[in-house]
């Protein structure tokens, strides 16, 4: 069977993450969780680090401080409604009657 | 491509309209420089661009396999202008050669200045193109709302 662009797709689609699919996918969920919550922290640092160098005047150039700023706080919204969907998730499961 | 695909690649287009403008403030600010560090006037600086290798593993697969993949761009070169400077009669001037003329960097307002305004709208596309996939990314996470 020949390797084809599409197979490799999905296999690649099944096993990297929503951020950047470069680290190996861990076993239980708060493990999965934590790396993606580490990812966002990485992307905040980067872009505070680009802001600073910018406005140091050594830095990249606008738009990718920019740039950078923005897929920290679009990486923060997707991860504060993972959060917003676990927490409700924890909330209906403690309401549960017995 | 990851969710910061479309991003990365407005974002190579950005630089280099960037570096075209760059390139045109250059041409503007030197239409009168009749002396340079190589020796005489100015030559008037041209960029190419060329499309960037992909980025990701899977589109240089995809590459690799015939289909067509998507990338960014890159600033392959910044070229000299080999026109032939414009010889203006000044004998006071100090680069004036023996017969009183100096030689002046061949440069057309009118060129430069279409130049200037054809990078700042590509920088305005590329910047619109971010908007796009900024506002689909919020979209998708909308879904989750």
């Amino acid at each position: 069977m020949g390797i084809t662009p599409s197979s490799l797709g999905s296999l690649a689609g099944a096993a990297s993450s929503a951020f950047a699919g470069n680290t190996a996918p861990t076993g239980d969920f708060a493990g999965t969780l934590g790396s993606a919550m580490q990812k966002v922290n990485d992307l905040q640092t980067s872009a505070e680090q680009k802001v600073t160098d910018l406005l140091a005047g050594n830095g990249p150039d606008v738009h990718a401080a920019a740039l950078s700023v923005e897929r920290a706080s679009l990486a923060f919204d997707l991860m504060l409604q993972v959060r917003n969907k676990v927490v409700g998730a924890y909330q209906e499961i403690s309401r549960l009657q017995f | 491509m990851n969710l910061f695909g479309v991003m990365g690649i407005s974002a190579s287009g950005l630089s280099a309209e960037r570096t075209r403008a760059e390139v045109v403030a250059s041409n503007m600010a030197n239409a009168e420089s009749t002396h340079t560090a190589e020796g005489g006037p100015y030559q008037r600086k041209e960029v190419v661009f060329q499309s960037a290798s992909p980025s990701s593993f899977r589109m240089q697969l995809a590459g690799a396999n015939g289909s067509a993949s998507v990338g960014g761009v890159a600033v392959r070169s910044i070229v000299s202008d080999a026109a032939a400077p414009v010889m203006r009669y000044e004998p006071s001037h100090p680069d004036a050669d023996a017969n009183g003329f100096v030689a002046f960097p061949n440069i057309n307002p009118v060129l430069e200045m279409t130049d200037l305004m054809g990078a700042a709208r590509a920088y305005q596309m590329n910047a619109s193109a971010v908007q796009a996939a900024k506002q689909m990314i919020q979209q998708s996470i909308e879904l989750l709302k």
